[in-house]
């Protein structure tokens, strides 16, 4: 479904920078990957990437069998800080990706309500940001991703801004949501539990250059919301390996800087 | 939001008590306004009667206003208020454009920005001799000497806004595909409206005063007229007259002002009803 080969990426800041260093990963329809590592590692950048929003030194992204090279429809993206447009209400938010599209305004409301609904909201469509939490704030920048019907959800650290019930309870909205409708999902993080509640694979990232470590499957059964899944061996094991590869990578981070 | 947290606000609010206690505050407060009004008022007046020739004292200017308001003050407000608000209306679109296409256009900025603050930071008082070589004293005078004043304000808060707009912002909507024009439109525009109302807020500032400048100075018209005018056969009384109608004329045009930008920047409002 999502095939990232080779990808490189520098910065040149009087010197160059390369952040991203031969970056593979490919995902198959209906998978959710979360991709894990120390801050500064180049997940963002990754995610800009595929997202089309940042131009790659070298390597390719390709979707469903084409070649991706800037945004497309076929793509959405939730952002950490959510990114709402302050000026427009919930459900105008919500329906902003169509209006773009140029679907008429009966239809993208009607649309947009579908998917306020989707993330509880209904009754706050006219209600403007300023007015919501933070957490109903991401619901309404995940309600606005669907709402374009993509094939690939990107999302970066979505609930890295929220406090830790919210921040909870979203991820487990965001499990029951992915699985229903079988989305393929492309998630950033830098929580092992979050990672490992919501994913079917974990991708660890290791640090100067960016670049993938390791790979972990997770088997545990789905929705993990619905039992005590930190209860699982498995659970356990893998926390404990993820652990021991960031603790390295951030003291190797530490270093160099 | 729940029925739970509603319940105690409403009984404490349908009891008799809870409403006279608010109540009782507002009266007091509108009672100390009313008491300040009559005091000054009334030291006012006494102390106007003994120098006349100073500040005048209210009963007379109440007498002035009688004789004045209809056949002179308000046939000067509409002159000078014709040539404020056409100026006005050629400073906000031609501001708002030079503002977005500085911000925009790296070689317009580069070309412009020098002389936007130059000539935003001469007194444009300086200006008045010289537009009447070209002008004249006519209609034409007053509107440039308005127009002057407002469209740079207007020029450099419209850029500074449109100039400044969230980067992530503009990331967002080009994630979901939105053309040149569309993040212009979604973005960019309502982003800036804080800012060109800033910028509308001084530029009306300056060109009340510079209007009345004009008038007092070189069109000898409107309200600028009623005030020289008066002053030179030392009609205190009628002087006051006119600078409490400019005063509260310019207040309305204000009070306008805060409306509109209310209207268009809903979003904006910090009460959360
Ligand atoms: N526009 C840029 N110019 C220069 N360096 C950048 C830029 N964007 C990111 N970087 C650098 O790339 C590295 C990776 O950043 P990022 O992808 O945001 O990391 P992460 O999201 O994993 O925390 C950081 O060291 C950061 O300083
Ligand atoms: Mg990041």
């Amino acid at each position: 479904m999502l095939e990232i080969a080779h990808l490189n990426k520098s910065f040149s800041l009087g010197g160059t920078k390369r952040v991203l260093d031969d970056f593979d990963l490919s995902m198959r329809p209906g998978e959710f990957v979360s991709l894990i590592g120390p801050s500064g590692c180049g997940k963002t950048t990754a995610l800009r990437i595929v997202a089309g929003l940042l131009e790659q030194t070298s390597g390719t992204v390709t979707i469903d069998g084409s070649v991706s090279t800037g945004p497309s429809r076929d793509k959405a993206i939730v952002f950490q800080h959510f990114n709402l447009l302050p000026w427009r209400t919930a459900i105008d938010n919500v329906a902003y990706g169509l209006e773009l599209q140029g679907m008429p305004k009966a239809k993208r409301m009607q649309v947009a309500t579908e998917y306020l609904d989707l993330v509880g909201l209904t009754e706050s469509a006219q209600k403007y940001p300023s007015q919501l939490s933070g957490g109903m704030r991401q619901r309404i920048g995940i309600a606005r991703a669907l709402a374009i019907d993509p094939k690939l959800l990107l999302m970066d650290e979505p609930f890295g801004a929220l406090d830790a019930l919210t921040r909870e309870h979203l991820q487990g909205q965001l499990a029951r949501i992915c699985q229903e409708r079988n989305l393929t999902t492309l998630f950033v993080t830098h929580s092992i539990d979050e990672a490992i509640y919501l994913s079917d694979r974990v991708v660890v990232m290791g640090v100067q250059p960016g670049r993938i470590i390791a790979e972990f499957h997770i088997t545990m059964r789905k929705p993990r919301g619905d039992y005590n899944f930190r209860a699982e061996p498995e659970y356990a094991q893998v926390r404990e390996d993820i652990w021991r590869l960031l603790e390295q990578q951030i003291v190797r981070a530490e270093r160099v800087a | 939001m729940g029925a739970a947290t509603a319940a105690p606000v409403a009984d404490a609010s349908s009891t008799p008590r809870g409403r006279s206690l608010a109540d009782r505050i507002w009266t007091r407060r509108n009672g100390l306004r009313v008491l300040s009004l009559v005091t000054v008022f009334l030291v006012w007046e006494i102390w106007g009667r003994a120098n006349p020739f100073f500040a005048s004292y209210p009963t007379a200017i109440l007498g002035a206003s009688g004789r004045i308001l209809l056949p002179e003050v308000l046939p000067a407000l509409t002159t000078t208020v014709w040539a404020l608000l056409v100026g006005m209306a050629i400073s906000i679109p031609i501001g708002v454009m030079f503002g977005f296409a500085m911000a925009r256009f790296r070689l317009i900025e580069i070309a412009l920005l020098p002389y936007m603050n130059a000539i935003y930071a001469t007194p444009r008082i300086a200006l008045i001799p010289v537009l009447v070589l070209w002008l004249g004293i006519g209609f034409e005078l007053r509107v440039t000497i308005v127009a002057l004043g407002a469209v740079f304000p207007i020029i450099i808060n419209s850029y500074a806004g449109a100039k400044h707009v969230d980067e992530e912002l503009l990331d967002t909507g080009r994630a979901f595909m939105a053309s040149e024009r569309q993040l212009l439109r979604t973005i960019v525009l309502p982003a800036t409206t804080p800012f060109v109302f800033a910028g509308l807020r001084i530029g009306l500032g300056r060109g009340i005063s510079g209007v009345i400048v004009a008038e007092m100075t070189a069109a000898l018209t409107g309200i600028g007229r009623i005030l020289i005018s008066h002053a030179k056969y030392l009609q205190i009384a009628e002087l006051f007259v006119g600078i409490m109608v400019l005063g509260l004329f310019s207040l309305v045009l204000f009070d306008l002002l805060n409306r509109s930008q209310r209207r268009l920047t809903p979003w904006a409002a910090t009460d959360g009803t």
